[in-house]
């Protein structure tokens, strides 16, 4: 009982937060919308001749790209969300959560969770925004991808975390950033099909959680996709666990040294 | 047990350096400890000890009778926590801070939200009860955080320099929450501070620690009489029975007596206060006019430059303390 009031309470100050903090909603939809609107429609220009198609799995550009987009999102929004506990941990909120009688891995999956369903709610409002521009993209797929799309925020978000447990201080929390976000991305196939990619750059993306999720959305939103959908599935529910047993871990044992 | 809390030989090292040196002491039920040391002397490394945030390296504490290592969860139930850095939630309101605590400690519902307003009330916060903590002033924001820390009825409030870097106008309002806090709430309360003025304020004893060893401790009393005595200062004029020069007055209780000049003598003793009234009496059974008593008592600090060698006030202190102070607000934002 105890241990779900740790949960609750923390899933509560993440969206509590989430909805305050107005210019951070507005950033990470207004990043895909100029991903999709200014990349997509205009790669959409040039891969507009008959056989195209057949680049992408069948579908046209706006479909193939819609979940990559989406895909990219959870990745950022979990990921600096997740290493954002760096802030509690130099401003003090921190402090408060170790030293609560609670169980402290209730709290921290409870932070988790949280941040993944402010995640979720982005994604519902850029599907919403994607869903007239792009050609095919399905209705249905929409339950199925949105389950792969939670489960993978909070793989992100729990790397987040650990990153951040690790970090001494803020210094090259920029630099691990980029560092990080842009491989991550470009080689995820959120852009462009793994497929075609030269056979080690192939080997790079298997290694990047990304893909999965973004192959997985892919499958049930645009029916098309680099592996079979229930590799995606097993593979990203295994790297969330992976993720959330690690971050739990460590920010049990965590102290203030 | 009558002691909340029990310190032995509490040693705590990071890697090479000796932050806490095997200090020992006791804070008794329901009293005001104030740990009165410089910057870096190691008192939040102490209270980080024993909050369990932090393990020792050697020896032992309990709080609440409870082993801070091994007994970590029955020490969290029990008490409540002001950190030296600020802790709060910028985005929240004041009562959303205050509800997030109340929750993680199990309490929900009216008695949650009864106990909030009562404390909000007791900080004189109520009316900004629903204003987001960015909007809070220093002040403001320890008071919010001392009303958090009571949510849960804890037995023993740890408060880490309630008022570092606060104004003298608003650190008196914190001090009289403190009492306060005491007499109304019944809570014991350990407290440090840099600040000679609280210590001898607030606390009902004290620790001094310097380098991570305590090295003096007991009641303001106690620790100044350490030093010796208080000087009493007496300025006669005429008197019908001492024609021109001034004798000086002999009594048990007057351990010296001088003349500093015609007409003003200064007389050792051990407590000025107890003193004042019996040299009145002396004097007037002498015939002497009293034109002016002063006394001068040893303050703290110069208990601390007795047993230190140096100014608590100019150790390294202020001019640090500033720049956390900008580097903080800077981050922050
Ligand atoms: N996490 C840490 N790692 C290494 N050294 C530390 C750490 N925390 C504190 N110290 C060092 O331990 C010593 C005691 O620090 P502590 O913070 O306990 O002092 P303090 O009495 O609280 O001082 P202040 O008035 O600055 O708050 C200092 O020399 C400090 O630099
Ligand atoms: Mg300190």
């Amino acid at each position: 009982m105890e241990a779900l009031s740790g949960f609750y309470v923390m899933t509560y100050r993440q969206l509590k937060k989430f909805s305050r903090a107005r210019s951070r909603v507005i950033g990470t939809i207004v990043n895909p919308i100029i991903w999709v609107l200014f990349f997509g429609l205009g790669w959409s220009g040039v891969f507009n001749f008959p056989m195209a198609k057949q680049l992408f799995g069948g579908v046209d550009y706006l479909t193939f790209l819609a979940p990559g987009v989406l895909g990219m999102t959870l990745f950022l929004s979990g990921f600096i969300s997740g290493i954002s506990i760096i802030w509690d941990k130099q401003f003090g909120f921190f402090k408060e959560v170790l030293v609560a009688p609670t169980s402290r891995v209730a709290s921290i999956i409870g932070r988790i969770f949280g941040d993944s369903l402010t995640t979720l709610i982005q994604l519902l409002i850029i599907f919403a925004l994607l869903y007239p521009l792009a050609g095919s993209l399905s209705l249905m797929g929409l339950i199925p991808s949105l389950l792969i799309a939670f489960l993978s925020s909070m793989m992100f978000s729990g790397l987040g975390v650990i990153i951040a447990l690790k970090m001494r201080s803020l210094e090259g929390f920029q630099l691990l950033i980029n560092l990080v976000m842009m491989p991550t991305l470009f080689l995820s196939g959120a852009l462009y099909p793994i497929t075609t990619m030269p056979y080690w750059m192939k080997l790079l993306a298997y290694a990047d959680p990304l893909t999965y999720p973004v192959d997985g959305m892919r499958y049930f939103l645009a029916g098309t996709s680099a592996l079979q959908p229930t590799i995606d599935v097993v593979l990203v529910t295994a790297f969330t666990a992976l993720s959330l047993g690690i971050s739990s871990v460590l920010f049990r044992n965590t102290t203030v040294e | 047990m009558s002691d909340s809390i029990v310190v032995e030989d509490l040693v705590k090292k990071y890697g090479d350096l000796t932050a806490v040196a095997g200090i020992s002491f006791t804070v008794k039920e329901g009293e005001i400890f104030g740990f009165l040391g410089p910057n870096g002397a190691g008192k939040t490394t102490t209270i980080h000890v024993l909050t369990t945030l932090l393990k020792p390296t050697s020896g032992d504490a309990y709080v609440n009778g409870y082993h801070v290592v091994r007994e970590a969860q029955k020490v969290r139930e029990s008490i409540g926590v002001v950190f030296q850095d600020p802790s709060l939630d910028d985005d929240l309101t004041a009562y959303e801070n205050m509800y997030i605590h109340g929750r993680v400690y199990g309490i929900r519902g009216e008695k949650l939200r009864i106990r909030i307003d009562e404390l909000l009330e007791f900080v004189d916060l109520q009316e900004f009860r629903n204003v987001r903590v960015k909007k809070f002033s220093g002040g403001m924001r320890r008071r919010l955080e001392i009303a958090r820390a009571l949510v849960h009825e804890p037995k023993i409030i740890f408060l880490d320099e309630p008022t570092i870097g606060l104004d003298p106008q608003t650190r008196y309002h914190i001090w009289e929450y403190i009492k306060k806090l005491r007499s109304e709430e019944g809570v014991t309360v350990f407290m440090t501070t840099h600040y000679m003025e609280e210590a001898e304020f607030l606390a009902d004893r004290v620790a001094i620690i310097d380098h991570g060893k305590i090295v003096a401790q007991g009641t303001v009393e106690e620790l100044k009489s350490m030093i010796g005595d208080e000087v009493i200062y007496l300025k006669l004029g005429r008197g019908p029975s001492n024609g021109g020069s001034v004798p000086c007055l002999e009594a048990s209780f007057i351990k010296e007596c001088r003349q500093l000049r015609p007409g003003e003598i200064a007389l050792k003793v051990g407590n000025a206060g107890e003193a004042i009234p019996r040299v009145i009496e002396l004097a007037k059974e002498k015939g002497w006019l009293i034109k002016e008593v002063r006394y001068k008592r040893p303050t703290l600090n110069d208990v601390f430059i007795y047993l230190t060698g140096k100014d608590i006030r100019e150790s390294e202190g202020e001019a640090g303390e500033k720049i956390r102070h900008i580097i903080r607000s800077r981050l922050a934002r």
